[in-house]
């Protein structure tokens, strides 16, 4: 077959579908990644226009621009809208673009789930926007502290747009971490082993870590803050047992966190385009390599610098301080790699390079005010004040927007295939630069002089007036220098010329491909030898074209794709991807009928988007799998797979396992908050404990280990020829025990509204209770699967995925009844 | 896998043992162990003291052990980036939980 036949007969198979019904139906991540860079530059808009409202307000004293209840909701919007709307989803939508291409695959892991994580992204962003349009946006600042956010002092609707938006939008950031998890380990080019994948990869999967176990605790948060306001359970309100640093701990679990969820992505992208423009290879893969995984760790031991002046004792303090001050170390290694990588190398100075040297220039700054900000005596004094903005601009401006604008003009030739023309960038970088540091160099000054963040006013014998107008100008030159750059980019579009193939002689594999890149990213896909394959490999681009690698002896009727063994990278099963659908963005509607029935309080939708929901993820797994074995299949060059479905460690157990990972930091950090309580708020111990029972605690356990001994044996039943259907049905009686027996440990408990120990207890039942019903419905599915054929001696992999689930129930109700149950005893 | 866990682990075991011995300080303000006095110290820095060593001799007793079992020999990629993240985690041991030696206990 010639390449063009095979380029035909593959883009007819993986292709979206034609005109803007392909938009509502893609599961392709080209498709989607572009849908997602889209709609976060297009929230990036929206958070800098309400940048320029602030910056207004603040340029005189005594201004009379925005009152003070509006000012709250723009500045509370500008930072949530950057945060969550922007930097999070700009990592995602670069990377679900990028990442298959740069990995030498055809697509992410779970194509549905990647369309299903940004249609939850736009519907949860649309409602926050229209909160914004209604005049009804949050106002208590990003971080939302109770009990100014608590519904005495915050009785409208405005924070619970923000709780239940943001809730919303965060599933799309666990989805997309599980995608890049699963995929980065087990979705590369054969032979890709993990010292020889692309360092963005590295990033990628370390961030996509961080998300797992960063997001639960807020996500656990804003449920808790959320049901207070609703249902009046007292989590932060102390009168009741409950403490409102609980939330300062909960939220700042999860946003000091975010900063290096943010930086590190940038970095990745530095580390790609530095050696490129360097004409050079990065210096010391490794060495970066353990220092993101450093900075990753640390950064989850920093909780409490957000705290400093909350009362913890010194030596709490000295811990975090010590950690933060620390955290400068791997950071520090990464920046002398890009300068040793600058020094060995014959640098050029193309446009991303000079967003390159903005970047290091800027974040340098950032990251020694940090240090300052770490040590204790000075955040003291600096807390609260702009000093602080200015610093975290510094860090996320400098270390995040430069670097992704160095990258949307690096990718910019892939995206588009064509070749710059216009030479706007060039300006609107110098107007960038000068503009945010006029804007934040002088907020500094005037933070050290005293200006709190977030007044809306300030009076003229303060002094601040000058630097403010400064500060206020400035921002509005970056203003003009970022349109530019929309500017620039939407002529790049669609006027500038075609371009060639790999126009930065890059080794990385996302460039050997047309560009841009059809659906299927590779006609066949390469055997890589080491961490730059284009310049080591000759004419690999035009030998995958011609079906010279993996797959290239396949017919192209199916999407197919190789998953890797993780370490050695050596071939391990074939995978077929389902093909286009609406389910994702149906299943995200509903998703959102549920959100909004919370915000809008009509309690009697939410049991009806359930069962929607539930109706949608049967039908959402009924699809996948095969009533046939396909035993071994040819992949080319000699090698012979299984199908994915033919083995006991799936994509399906991959993709569960990651997602119980972040299941368990939520459960963990609602443990954490239980403790916290207890030994830390006022109004303990309660007057009243749940009364201890033998009969619940057995039953509990009991079931629990019955569902989980009964799923290894229905999965060996099903090994040996047998189909396990017995053995399923015991897992399930075991699993409607533990339900059964929690429902009677919730329906006996004091009044969850009494005390913030019932309400924790409560929160802990339910937890466990949705854990129990949802394996039960696994396990009902899997038995159904059974009795339609879906399983066989070798298609197994279902019977590991819900053996997954039943231990994890196993484990989360033996702590689950154990914390409800000893205090009673011991009481 | 087995590569992935060499170069995590350490880390883990340091974001674990700093996140214990934070709750231990909690507990330990919340109980008065700051005002029982044990021999020269007090119960509180004692028992601080004795946690950090614990966690220092984990961090070690983790260097050791991901050179052999079930690790696999040292050596390769993995065995470099995780001897780097475990002597990263052992810095961290020392450094971020030395205030048990030197601030004052529940003030």
């Amino acid at each position: 077959m010639t390449a063009l036949r095979r380029h035909r007969a593959l883009d007819a198979t993986w292709s979206s579908r034609p005109g803007f019904r392909g938009w509502f139906s893609t599961v392709n991540h080209s498709d989607l990644g572009r849908m997602f860079l889209a709609t976060s530059f297009f929230f990036f808009l929206v958070g800098g226009i309400l940048a320029m409202l602030i910056r207004a307000q603040l340029a005189t004293a005594d201004s009379a621009f925005a009152g003070p209840e509006i000012y709250s909701q723009i500045f509370t919007m500008h930072g949530t809208i950057m945060m969550f709307l922007f930097a999070i989803p700009t990592f995602e939508g670069l990377a679900i673009y990028l990442l298959p291409k740069m990995l030498g695959t055809r697509d992410l892991a779970f194509p549905r789930l990647t369309a299903y994580g940004y249609w939850c992204y736009a519907f949860g962003g649309t409602m926050l926007l229209v909160s914004l349009l209604l005049g009804i946006a949050p106002d208590g600042g990003w971080f939302m502290y109770p009990p100014l956010t608590g519904a005495i002092y915050s009785p409208g609707i405005n924070t619970d747009f923000w709780l239940i938006g943001i809730t919303f939008v965060e599933i799309s950031a666990i989805c997309a971490a599980v995608e890049f998890t699963v995929s980065i380990l087990k979705y590369r080019a054969p032979g890709m082993s993990l010292d020889k994948m692309p360092i963005f990869a590295w990033y990628a999967l370390v961030t996509s870590l961080m998300i797992l176990t960063g997001f639960p605790p807020l996500i656990l948060g804003s449920i808790l803050l959320e049901v207070e306001r609703a249902f009046g359970l007292p989590f932060f309100q102390a009168d009741l047992g409950g403490d409102s640093l609980l939330w300062q701990h909960l939220f700042w679990l999860f946003g000091h966190p975010e900063v290096y969820i943010i930086f590190l992505p940038a970095a990745g992208v530095i580390s790609t385009i530095l050696p490129v423009m360097a004409r050079t290879t990065l210096l010391g893969y490794g060495w970066i390599v353990a220092s993101a995984v450093a900075l990753a760790f640390l950064s989850f031991g920093l909780w409490v610098h957000h705290m400093f002046t909350t009362g913890i004792p010194h030596m709490g303090l000295a811990f975090f301080s010590a950690a933060s001050t620390l955290v400068a170390v791997p950071t520090g290694v990464q920046v002398f790699a890009w300068i040793g990588t600058l020094w060995k190398g014959r640098p050029e100075l193309h446009l991303p390079m000079l967003h390159l040297l903005g970047f290091l220039f800027t974040f340098v700054i950032g990251g020694l005010t940090g240090v300052m900000v770490a040590v204790v005596p000075f955040d003291w004094q600096a807390h609260d004040t702009a000093f602080i903005t200015a610093h975290l601009h510094y860090v996320l401006f400098g270390g995040f927007v430069f670097p992704i604008l160095a990258g949307i003009y690096y990718w910019l030739p892939l995206f588009t295939g064509r070749t710059r023309f216009f030479k706007l960038g060039e300006m609107a970088f110098v107007l960038i630069f000068l503009g945010f540091h006029g804007t934040f160099l002088a907020m500094h000054w005037v933070g050290l002089m005293g200006q709190r963040r977030r007044i809306d006013t300030y009076d003229v014998e303060t002094g601040w007036s000058t630097i403010n107008l400064i500060s206020s100008v400035s921002s509005f030159i970056m203003a003009i220098g970022l349109a530019m750059v929309l500017v620039d980019i939407i002529l790049h579009v669609y006027v500038a010329l075609r371009g060639r193939r790999d126009p930065w002689k890059s080794g990385t594999l996302e460039w050997a491909m047309m560009a841009p890149p059809p659906a299927y990213n590779f006609a066949s896909l390469p055997r890589v030898t080491s961490r730059a394959p284009l310049p080591d490999i000759s004419g690999l681009a035009n030998r995958l074209a011609r079906g010279e690698g993996y797959l290239g002896n396949r017919p192209a009727v199916r999407r197919e794709t190789l998953a890797v063994d993780i370490s050695s990278g050596q071939p391990d099963y074939l995978v077929v991807y389902p093909g286009n659908t609406a389910l994702p963005i149906v299943f995200a509607a509903v998703t959102g009928l549920f959100f909004l029935s919370l915000l809008i309080k009509f309690y009697w939708l939410t049991p009806l988007a359930v069962l929607g929901m539930m109706v949608l993820a049967l039908v959402w797994v009924w699809r996948l799998g095969a009533r046939e074995d396909s035993g071994l299949q040819e992949i080319g060059h000699g090698d012979r797979v299984p199908m994915a479905g033919e083995t006991s460690r799936s994509p399906g157990w991959w993709g569960s396992a990651f997602l119980l990972v972040a299941n368990g930091t939520f459960f963990g950090s609602l443990l954490f908050g239980y403790a916290f309580l207890w030994t830390v708020a006022p109004g303990w111990p309660p007057s009243q404990w749940l009364e201890p029972s033998v009969a619940e605690t057995i039953a509990v356990t009991g079931g629990a280990l019955v569902a989980v001994g009964a799923m290894r044996i229905a999965a060996r039943h099903n090994r040996r020829g047998g189909r396990g259907l017995s053995s399923t049905v015991i897992a399930l009686m075991g699993t409607l025990a533990v339900a059964a027996a929690i429902a009677t440990m919730l329906h006996r408990m004091p009044s969850a509204g009494s005390h913030a120990y019932a309400a924790t207890l409560f929160v802990l039942g339910s937890y466990v209770l949705f854990h129990a019903i949802l394996c039960a419905l696994m396990q009902a599915n899997l038995f159904a699967r059974i009795v339609a054929g879906y399983t066989s001696p070798h298609r197994r992999a279902e019977f590991a995925i819900v053996a997954l689930w039943a231990d994890y129930l196993a484990v989360i109700a033996a702590i689950g009844v154990a914390a409800a149950q000893i205090p009673g005893m011991l009481a | 896998m087995r590569d992935l866990l060499r170069i995590l682990a350490p880390l883990v075991l340091w974001l674990a043992s700093f996140s214990a011995i934070y709750g231990l300080h909690g507990l330990g303000c919340a109980q008065g162990w700051a005002q029982i006095t044990l021999g020269p110290l007090t119960l509180f820095r004692s028992m601080m003291i004795a946690a950090w060593l614990f966690a220092l001799l984990a961090q070690f007793a983790l260097l050791w052990g991901t050179r052999t079992w079930p690790f696999g020999p040292q050596g390769g990629f993995a065995g470099r980036t995780g001897m780097l993240t475990g002597w990263a985690a052992v810095v961290a041991t020392l450094w971020t939980l030395q205030p048990v030696m030197t601030t004052t206990s529940c003030a």
